[in-house]
């Protein structure tokens, strides 16, 4: 453990108290991306510690390491002192950690008795004590202040009566620490109000409670400690009472922008749009949007995971229908064609769909480069034309996007992240379209494809394309696009210049709606 | 709470269709057949559905956890083989142990191996026939006495068919409805990943269920051994498809966490009643599985998914 974290650790916890939950050194990776980078910290029986940070930054990693989800690549966690090692969740469970998912993990066959005893029903004559269930689950819904019926079948309920009973089965575990992770999400103010009640009790009872968070108000109001993280390493562990929101934001975005992106082009002079959004409601009930992007320009939609971002871009594409309002591509030539009716009509339209999920939603796994990126310039031809596929070209596009592969005949599965990436890019750019909808441009990508992401799609926008990017990564917003529009709740919430635009403006403006306070003072 | 009990019908399955179709098919043959209400009748259907009610109620098991069990009907054949060739002492045990390993073998593919349950049960249930076979060519040898004598007597007016039933359905009951492993069943059917993460293992109950149908294959075995009193290495051929059918016809969907005992006692009966009712009828018997197969497409059109998880 480093020397800086143990003064931290000592200042934050009075000699002589062993803490609850020690975490040192914890590193953990995936694929090639590192999750968690040497985490050291502390928490102590009874205190509500915040876990927070930007997007990704390994705080749900990091509980799901103390859940006995999966071990870490190295490092220990200690238990009252104890270095101890959970092969399932269910080991974690028996050794005293309840665990709120952030995904729902009720099950929707199961009634509620069911799904908050299972995995640890309690029995009699060796079957599954079905009265007993029922009468312990009616106390815990009664404590955690639920008015549900313990037989009602939980694919049921509604999705914040769902979130609810998830509170509550990590309730009814009768565990030393509990973990939520990203609990209101989904949740109504009264639930909110439910929910603080409840982490209150726990925490005047002994209870070690982890509150993942990245929602500074609740912070505030519910915890103790606090504990920042940013992209995988420990920023500082320090009771919440020495924070300001202002001092919180900047501890979850301190960090300098390397040189990763490319010059940001010249404004077109004449605003030529290539898209034009008017009143686009994506989800039910969710705000209507309006906005356009230029030619030459990059256009991000930031905000929070969760805020409507991705449906609006999928709708754009779509992938999904939406609900009012509507979405028109310009051609060079000043015609107009409306998107969002069928993921097909899109790319007749000349407007390509990157999505986040390149390993299941992008790219054909089996198939070599060669036809991942010649399905693109198949694109429009008829279904009985001869499907040839022009190597040269594919080999020139290859070299331009610097895709480290053996030979075009290479199976796209056997690339890393950030060369499948750029396939899945590179089959747009074959196809010849105009304009790219694109999410997470660079999801699980090192450093060194990301930069050259970058300038692929910096290139494509100069030489006349238009691109429309969701990302969780704040800097990608900042450094790559020429404008950042910031969603927060489904709508719009503030529109600024790629140049202009900081992490704490973004950050300020997603999580709460405004720009930060020093700002506006 | 009358709402409640309605809606826990939800993981049942069953339905209009899985409900009224042995109904209606009843309705329609106690009007055409003259026969049908007859106690023989009543006994012959009784004990000609036996073995694919049993079958069934394993198929049931492990269509519930999200798998398919084809190798049951091998199951079948290898127990009928296996009580003529073994030691009259040692044979009951013989094809239960069997059929313990087969269901074990399947188990460890489909839940460690991550084979798919159709192509792991596709490989033994060539498998086991092949080595039925090789035992015994073709049907022949004297099943024990104590074994036929289970399988045909009759205690209090009752036939033994109607006591194999009722004890398999009971046994079937306490496992699903009863024990905690049963509601495992259900939670990892719905949703493995969801069920690891709230601390139930997922891997052991898998592996448990693909045991309990290929255990209750040699039960079956055992039984249409007993009746028919002598070895027939193709005995259960078509009892890995037909009890896939029944539990269909019953609501329990093959996708997982969807279904009841009651749907595979239905969807069997309506089967048998179908096969009784051609026969009564005076059918022929090649109509029969055309009826069947139509009959298959357009219950389960009727039955409306119940989507889990959305």
């Amino acid at each position: 453990m480093s020397l800086l974290a143990l003064k931290e650790r000592s200042a934050a916890h009075p000699a002589g108290r062993t803490p609850k939950v020690e975490f040192r050194n914890i590193t953990k990776r995936f694929d090639s991306t590192e999750a968690l980078s040497v985490v050291s910290f502390a928490g102590m029986a009874g205190s509500v510690h915040a876990i927070t940070g930007e997007n990704g930054a390994g705080k749900s990693t990091l509980m799901k390491l103390l859940a006995g989800v999966y071990p870490p690549d190295s490092g220990e966690i200690l238990f009252d002192g104890r270095a101890i090692r959970f092969d399932s969740p269910a080991a974690a469970r028996a050794a005293g950690v309840s665990t709120v998912f952030q995904e729902l993990t009720l099950l929707p066959n199961l009634t509620i008795a069911e799904n908050l005893f299972l995995g640890r029903e309690p029995r009699r004559f060796g079957f599954a004590d079905r009265s007993a269930m029922r009468r312990q689950a009616h106390a815990v819904l009664q404590r955690v202040g639920v008015d549900l019926h313990p037989d009602v079948t939980c694919g049921d309920l509604a999705i914040a009566e769902q979130h609810l009973v998830e509170i509550a089965k990590g309730a009814a575990a009768q565990a030393d620490i509990v973990i939520y992770d990203e609990p209101t999400a989904a949740l109504d103010a009264p639930g909110v109000d439910k929910l603080a009640r409840l982490i209150e009790d726990q925490r005047r009872a002994g209870k070690l409670v982890f509150y993942i968070s990245h929602r500074l108000d609740e912070i505030f109001r519910l915890c103790d400690m606090t504990t920042v993280l940013k992209d995988g390493k420990h920023v500082r562990t320090c009771p919440t009472a020495d924070l300001t929101h202002d001092a919180l934001v900047s501890l979850m975005v301190g960090r300098e922008l390397a040189r990763l992106y490319p010059e940001r082009g010249a404004k077109p002079s004449t605003a030529e749009a290539a898209l034009r959004v008017t009143d686009f409601v994506a989800r039910p009930g969710g705000a209507a949007v309006s906005f356009a992007v230029a030619r030459g320009e990059i256009v991000g939609l930031a905000g929070i995971e969760g805020h409507g971002q991705r449906e609006i871009i999928r709708a754009l594409a779509g992938l999904a229908p939406h609900m009012a309002g509507g979405a028109l591509k310009f051609d060079r030539d000043g015609s107009a064609k409306p998107l969002g009716g069928s993921i097909v009509a899109t790319a007749r339209a000349g407007v390509g769909f990157v999505p986040e999920d390149r390993k299941t939603e992008g790219l054909y796994q089996p198939l070599s480069i060669q036809e991942n990126i010649g399905l693109g310039m198949l694109r429009g031809a008829s279904m009985m034309a001869r499907a040839k596929i022009d190597r040269n070209r594919v080999r020139a596009l290859m070299q331009q996007m610097n895709v480290r592969a053996r030979d075009d005949r290479q199976s796209v599965s056997s690339l890393s992240g950030g060369n499948q990436q750029k396939v899945m890019i590179g089959r747009w750019l074959a196809s010849g379209v105009d304009v790219l909808l694109i999410e997470e441009p660079t999801r699980g990508v090192d450093v060194g494809a990301k930069a050259e992401i970058y300038r692929l799609l910096r290139a494509f926008v100069d030489a006349g394309g238009a691109a429309l990017i969701t990302s969780s990564e704040l800097t990608e917003h900042i450094g790559l696009c020429d404008r950042i529009l910031i969603i927060r709740e489904g709508a719009i919430v503030a529109e600024l210049a790629g140049e202009e635009a900081t992490e704490e403006t973004v950050m300020s403006y997603a999580l709460i709606g405004r720009p930060p306070e020093r700002a506006s003072r | 709470m009358s709402a409640v009990s309605v809606r826990r019908l939800g993981r049942t399955g069953l339905g209009l269709v899985s409900l009224g179709l042995p109904l209606a098919m009843f309705v329609l043959l106690s009007a055409r057949a003259p026969d049908f209400f007859g106690l023989q009748n009543i006994a012959n259907v009784n004990s000609q559905i036996t073995a694919l009610l049993i079958v069934a109620l394993g198929q049931l098991v492990v269509a519930l956890i999200g798998g398919i069990d084809i190798s049951v009907g091998s199951v079948v054949s290898l127990t009928s083989v296996l009580l003529v060739l073994v030691d009259p002492a040692l044979a009951v045990p013989a094809a239960l142990g069997a059929a313990c390993a087969i269901g074990l073998a399947n188990g460890i593919g489909v839940a460690f191996f991550n084979v798919h349950p159709l192509i792991m049960t596709l490989a033994t249930m060539t498998f086991v026939q092949g080595l039925a076979l090789l035992f015994v060519s073709s049907a022949g040898g004297t099943a024990p006495a104590a074994v036929v004598m289970l399988a045909r007597a009759s205690f209090g007016g009752f036939p033994a068919a109607f006591f194999w039933c009722v004890l398999a359905i009971g046994v079937v009951s306490i496992i699903l409805y009863k024990s905690r492993f049963g509601l495992r069943v259900f939670a990892i059917g719905a949703n493995a990943q969801s069920a690891a993460l709230s601390g139930a293992g997922v891997s052991g109950p898998r592996i448990a269920c693909y045991i309990l149908c290929s255990l209750a294959g040699a039960v079956a075995g055992i039984y249409l051994t007993g009746r028919i009193a002598t070895g027939d290495p193709t005995l259960g051929q078509a009892f890995g498809l037909d009890s896939v059918t029944a539990i269909a016809l019953g609501g329990v969907q093959l996708s997982g966490g969807v279904g009841s005992v009651a749907g595979a006692v239905l969807g069997t009966i309506t089967l048998g009643l179908i096969a009784n009712g051609m026969n009564l009828l005076g059918v022929s018997p090649f109509f029969h599985a055309v009826v069947t197969g139509c009959l298959l497409l357009g219950a389960i059109s009727l039955q409306r998914r119940k989507v889990i998880g959305v």
